[in-house]
């Protein structure tokens, strides 16, 4: 009577490494059988029904204004210039967006667990407003609400130099004349001076224990520097462009100018992706256990302390990943702006395909938009790997 | 950990094999039109009667019959030619195109799926052939005509023109310069602009809009002093506005907008077709025909009326795949162009564009007795 042990092995179809290969081959061939289906596909309609397709046209005139751009353009510059000035557009709205939904997603997010009644319900409010209600009606309802303002005719004026009407904000702004890059390069060389400035100040203090105050020290050196610059060079850098009235319509021009189109789709952006930060940043700061903020107060931290060295930069860990999803949203949400009249890469794609084969145009905006997600996902993964290994 | 990491796999594998058999049974309902016959006596014969299906089998005409509904890509935002009525029915010029195609191909006027697009989306709907047709206030212009299908016929001549307030003081298209002008994009009209304003060296600000509600709320605001759109447009939305008094179209028109119905590339007999709708409705007109006296029409004197209507002769209903009393029907069920024209955009609507002298009134030696004359509304005789 004995019971055999002997060793039968694993049969096949339960062996770990069998099914894992097994999974990767055939997910393998599926994904690029889906992927090759669609190209065959595109392919196949291409031919068919004679659907233009072709590059040619990067090269040729693009004869459309874009209404606003960041870059210097011209109706008569290329279609391939064109697109980049429009990615700029997109890109600068997307910078813009993120770095202020942040700012206002982490103020409205630490808000909602103040311990002040009324700002954390207003804040919750504000939350639940701003998360529910599609992003679309959102841009429409704060671009009415801005053309709401009297026209440029009839609009406010500050100073002579501050214009604000349903056309825009206008406000003064420096303009680079002539020496402007050999200043800006001078102040580039000035900067890394009054760095070695700052190390050798805060080495003498550390050695001397005299008080050399290294920071200002350093600013001294760039501020001296720069201003001695301006006048050395013999010309301005820049001058300042006022605003001011043109022409019969009373068009403000010159100075710089937020136009309503522009304002309305910040504002929407913003408004609508810090409802979802603060959600995040609220969890994450919960996601802290209560003996952290226990024992930081009772080692005689403040609140204010207690949040930003011990509270925050643990959350951090667990806001980061789904920050990232949001910055993505956000530059992808930027594409709705041809609703409300601003020139952003979409709306100059759609323009585009009039005059220009719109299979092309639209795989080249994918892959913009494509690039610009990898790269927040690029910067926030790295971000994201950095605090995780030295967050302690 | 170790059995985590199976539990996972095997999840993924099952989670694999289910998608390959999803796409197995994709590639096999795709795949079957192209298996081959089984080795018989007639296998020759299949296969060629495979290789060569019969052109009216897959045909656009076929497709919409069985379908039973004709699938016309149109808009509801341009007062007269296509809008919503206090009933909230799609209604307008160019909806009443679509009827008429839709009259002749199924019988039934109201045999029509409105689908609404945005003017940019005209293009890939067309290139893609998903709508059997494209009435949307589309201008005819030579890259449109090879990339996007075919313009059938010009139905509506009409011209971009600029519309002010009357309080800016600008009486002519030339004192536009720094002016901001809100425009619907995707349109000729935003090229045109840009011809326009380039051609003369003035500077302008173009404010682009999706939706041309949008556009024109921008310019009722004031944001824009101006805005641009072909003359008939701007009438109808000047019609619409609260003061139209208050604001002026200028006289100056910039360019040639010959709008008409368009068809996917590639099915000649539905091109043929179409074309033939439409010179029923010009035709109808010319004749004296219209939706109250098609009867008599039909057994009266005249020669080419009844051929239009189909008692005598044929103006070859048979090849193009029509009823041979196709004329009756369209005609019956949507009126004749004065007719559509009338119900649109005539003196009893709030639009009111002039026909008379216009370029939309029917040819100089027109035969009808009282209908306008002397414009370009004309097309190939029936017969």
């Amino acid at each position: 009577m004995r019971l055999s042990l002997t060793y039968q092995g694993i049969p096949i179809w339960r062996h770990s490494r069998v099914l894992g290969w097994t999974a990767q081959i055939v997910s393998g061939i599926v994904v690029v059988a889906a992927v090759a289906f669609f190209i065959a596909n595109l392919a196949n309609a291409i031919d068919e029904r004679d659907i233009p397709f072709g590059w040619s046209f990067l090269n040729r005139e693009y004869s459309t204004p874009i209404s606003e751009h960041l870059l210097p353009y011209q109706e008569s510059d290329t279609f391939a210039y064109a697109f980049l000035v429009a990615a700029i557009n997109t890109l600068m709205v997307s910078i813009v967006g993120v770095i202020l939904a942040t700012l206002l997603g982490i103020v409205v997010g630490a808000v909602q667990l103040s311990g002040n009644w009324v700002i954390s319900r207003v804040a919750t409010v504000y939350v639940e407003v701003f998360r529910n209600v599609p992003l679309l009606v959102q841009l429409f309802f704060w671009y009415i609400l801005l053309l709401g303002l009297p026209r440029v005719s009839e609009g406010f004026v500050w100073l002579d130099s501050f214009y604000l009407s349903n056309s825009g904000l206008s406000l003064p702004a420096p303009r680079a004349q002539e020496m402007a890059v050999p200043w800006l390069l001078a102040v580039v060389v000035l900067i890394a001076i009054s760095i070695g400035v700052r190390a050798w100040l805060a080495r003498r203090e550390e050695r001397t224990g005299k008080p050399s105050y290294p920071l200002l020290g350093g600013v001294v050196v760039v501020v001296v520097g720069a201003i001695v610059a301006w006048f050395a060079l013999g010309g301005e850098p820049f001058a300042i462009s006022v605003p001011h009235p043109e022409g019969r319509f009373g068009r403000i021009v010159d100075g710089a100018t937020l136009s309503t189109e522009l304002t309305a789709l910040l504002m929407g952006l913003i408004m609508y992706t810090a409802a979802f930060i603060a959600e995040i940043v609220r969890g994450g700061l919960q996601s802290v256990s209560k003996g952290q903020t226990e024992a930081s107060r009772s080692l005689g931290l403040g609140t204010m302390e207690t949040l930003r060295y011990i509270t925050f930069p643990q959350a951090l860990r667990v806001i980061v990943p789904p920050l990232i999803s949001q910055y993505l949203n956000l530059t992808k949400n930027s594409s709705l702006a041809l609703a409300i009249g601003y020139a952003d890469l979409t709306s100059v794609a759609k323009t585009m395909t009039q005059t220009a084969p719109a299979v092309t145009i639209f795989l080249i905006i994918m892959l913009i938009y494509l690039s610009y997600s990898l790269t927040y996902s690029l910067i926030g993964n790295l971000y994201n790997r950095y605090i995780q290994f030295t967050g302690g | 950990m170790d059995g985590q990491w199976n539990r996972a796999r095997g999840l993924s594998f099952a989670l694999a094999l289910a998608f390959a058999a999803l796409l197995g049974v994709g590639c096999a309902t795709t795949g079957e039109p192209a298996t081959v016959a089984p080795p018989t006596e007639d296998a020759a014969e299949t296969e060629a009667a495979q290789a060569a299906p019969s052109p009216t089998e897959s045909s656009r005409l076929n497709t919409v019959r069985e379908r039973g509904r004709l699938v016309c890509a149109s808009l509801n935002d341009t007062p007269g030619f296509g809008y919503l009525d206090d009933n909230g029915r799609n209604v307008g010029f160019d909806i009443d195109l679509c009827r008429a195609v839709a009259a002749a191909v199924l019988g039934d006027a109201d045999a029509v799926d409105i689908r609404l697009i945005t003017a940019a989306e005209r293009g890939p709907v067309m290139q893609s052939g998903e709508v059997d047709l494209l009435v949307y206030v589309t201008t005819w212009t030579t890259s449109r005509d090879t990339s996007w299908g075919n313009f059938v016929q010009t139905m509506f001549y009409d011209g971009q023109g600029f519309m002010v307030p009357v309080s800016s003081g600008v009486t002519s298209a030339y004192e536009l310069a720094g002016a901001a002008v809100c425009v619907n994009t995707g349109t000729t009209t935003e090229l045109n602009m840009a011809d326009f304003f380039r051609q003369n060296r003035m500077e302008y600000n173009p404010k682009t809009f999706e939706e041309s509600q949008v556009a024109f709320e921008a310019y009722k605001s004031g944001a824009c002093e101006v805005y641009t759109s072909d003359r008939s447009a701007l009438t109808a939305l000047r019609s619409s506005l609260e003061n139209p008094e208050e604001h002026i179209i200028l006289p100056e028109t910039i360019s040639e907008e010959p709008l008409g119905p368009m068809v996917p590339h590639g099915d000649e007999q539905w091109f043929d077709i179409v074309k033939a709708v439409m010179g029923i409705l010009i035709y109808a007109e010319a004749y004296g025909i219209h939706s109250g006296n098609v009867d008599e029409v039909a057994v009266g004197d005249n020669v080419k009326a009844k051929r239009l209507l189909g008692t005598e002769g044929s103006f070859g209903q048979d090849e193009l795949g029509l009823d041979q009393t196709v004329g009756q029907t369209v005609i019956k069920l949507v009126g004749n162009y004065g007719e559509i024209y009338d119900r649109n955009l005539g003196p009893e609507t709030a639009i009111d564009l002039p026909r008379k002298g216009s370029r939309n009134a029917l040819w100089a030696n027109a035969p009808c007795s009282d209908c306008p004359k002397g414009g370009q509304i004309y097309s190939q005789p029936l017969r």
